[in-house]
């Protein structure tokens, strides 16, 4: 039994450096993550700003109409088809790292729920807080910046890390463009042992021993954050 | 005539015609006031008479439908005015106090004359606790708002205001969330304000306050003010017959 399963460790993960497959992986999950989560950010900011401005002041209109149509689009398909089309039509012709491509694709995808993380963040500031900013004088900008922003972002830190875990997880569906991500890597080893379950459970364990540390993570900002009210 | 005696002449706001509709319904009825330099004055009448939407008005938080309001002799309805510059001059006051749960009490005082009138830390923070030490608050400046109580927040509210150094403090229902054992305290330090012949506009339900420090005492009712005078006369001879039922109620 013992020694079964030593043979069938060391055909998966030591016979010709296999478990190399696996790390190389975990880095291209890391950064594909990673640098997906920066755009969302980027993204999903500058949409809320827009959808709330508009909702606010009348402003933008043209600028919200377009918003609502990425958040419409990008919510209503699944992700893995938004994945294929950003790599086989909208790159289809043009030689690009495909990471690159990955990255642009979950940074879009993500940032359409992070949108709406954003604004959910702004309305639920009390609008009498709005009001006390405008008393005093502040413009309709300054207030955002200094008063209902900075009560905002904290509010939705929590709720971001969480999006930054799924999204962690949703990124195994990048073999789909034959990106070697975690996910891949272990389905390549899969395929030269002919043996599933020592790559696949090892590629699971991977997966969920980053989550329970990130949520760990979160619970620990949370804390922190609530600290500073009291 | 030179330009003194003119100013003295002239009152701080002026209100003309003021007309203010909410869907259909009009909550103020081309209302018209003068509210002249060192004047206490206390708006009272029964909820849903459009007081605080009267109030409101004054600093443009509620946009006016039609009707005009000079304050330091511009016209603030006017689109082109830069309301931002005069709501400088107007502290105000709210209900829920509304102080930045994310400031230190300090902060919450010095953040916009730092960043609107361009003081330095140094003087906006000497100057915040000046007035701190006058509402007797002066240990709490390092403490976050959730920490204290609704009557020193309220305090602290107030405080927030002065530190913009205002031509006239407009105070919303400022002890209608407070429990009741804290509503004196808050009332001190506006009477305290009175006394120092700071301009106020008050909207307010305690008539003992309204009785004792209001220069003159105003009656809305339907969205008009359906009575105005000197508090003794106000309370004591109330001339309108709604004011009278009103007062009946109340007192």
């Amino acid at each position: 039994m013992w020694k079964s399963f030593e043979d069938a460790f060391y055909l998966n993960f030591i016979e010709d450096d296999r478990w190399k497959y696996l790390t190389n992986g975990l880095g291209v999950t890391l950064k594909i993550t990673f640098f997906a989560v920066l755009i969302g950010i980027l993204l999903g900011f500058t949409v809320a700003i827009v959808r709330n401005t508009y909702q606010n002041t009348g402003k933008l209109k043209v600028a919200n109409a377009i918003c609502s149509l990425y958040l419409t689009i990008i919510r209503g398909t699944p992700v893995v088809v938004q994945l294929m089309i950003v790599y086989f039509v909208i790159f289809g012709s043009v030689r690009i790292d495909k990471s690159i491509t990955a990255i642009l694709a979950f940074g879009i995808n993500s940032g359409a729920y992070q949108a709406e993380i954003f604004r959910s963040g702004i309305q639920s500031i009390p609008r009498g807080q709005f009001e006390a900013g405008r008393s005093l004088g502040f413009s309709y900008h300054q207030t955002m910046l200094k008063i209902i922003m900075p009560q905002a972002i904290k509010n939705v830190i929590p709720t971001l890390c969480n999006e930054f875990i799924t999204l962690l997880k949703e990124t195994s569906v990048a073999g789909y463009i034959a990106l070697e991500d975690l996910t891949k890597g272990g389905d390549i080893i899969r395929s030269r042992t002919y043996s599933a379950f020592m790559p696949l459970i090892a590629v699971a364990l991977i997966y969920l021993v980053m989550v329970v540390i990130l949520e760990k993570v979160v619970r620990l900002i949370e804390r922190r954050l609530k600290q500073n009210e009291r | 005539m030179n330009d003194k005696t003119m100013n003295e002449k002239m009152p701080l706001i002026q209100v003309k015609n003021l007309y203010k509709k909410f869907d259909q319904k009009d909550v103020l009825k081309n209302i018209s006031v003068d509210i002249n330099e060192g004047d206490v004055v206390c708006v009272i009448g029964p909820s849903g008479s459009g007081k605080s939407t009267f109030l409101r008005c004054l600093n443009r938080l509620e946009e006016p439908t039609g009707g005009h309001i000079l304050f330091d002799g511009a016209d603030i309805c006017d689109p082109k005015t830069d309301i931002d510059l005069h709501r400088q001059k107007m502290g105000m006051v709210f209900q829920q106090f509304n102080l930045f749960p994310h400031m230190t009490i300090l902060k919450n005082l010095t953040v916009a004359p730092m960043s609107l009138q361009k003081k330095s830390q140094e003087e906006a923070e000497g100057y915040a606790m000046q007035l701190l030490e006058r509402v007797g608050l002066q240990n709490r400046a390092a403490d976050y708002p959730s920490q204290l109580s609704g009557g020193q927040q309220q305090r602290i509210a107030i405080v927030r205001a002065l530190c913009m150094k205002p031509e006239v403090m407009l105070f919303d229902e400022p002890t209608s969330a407070l429990d009741p054992e804290m509503v004196g305290e808050v009332l001190n330090v506006m009477r305290d304000l009175a006394a120092q012949k700071m301009t106020m506009v008050v909207v307010t339900h305690e008539m003992g306050f309204a009785r004792e420090v209001a220069s003159r005492v105003m009656f809305l009712d339907d969205g008009d003010f359906l009575e105005e005078n000197a508090p003794q006369e106000f309370f004591e001879n109330p001339q309108n017959e709604r004011l009278r039922s009103f007062l009946s109620k109340v007192l």
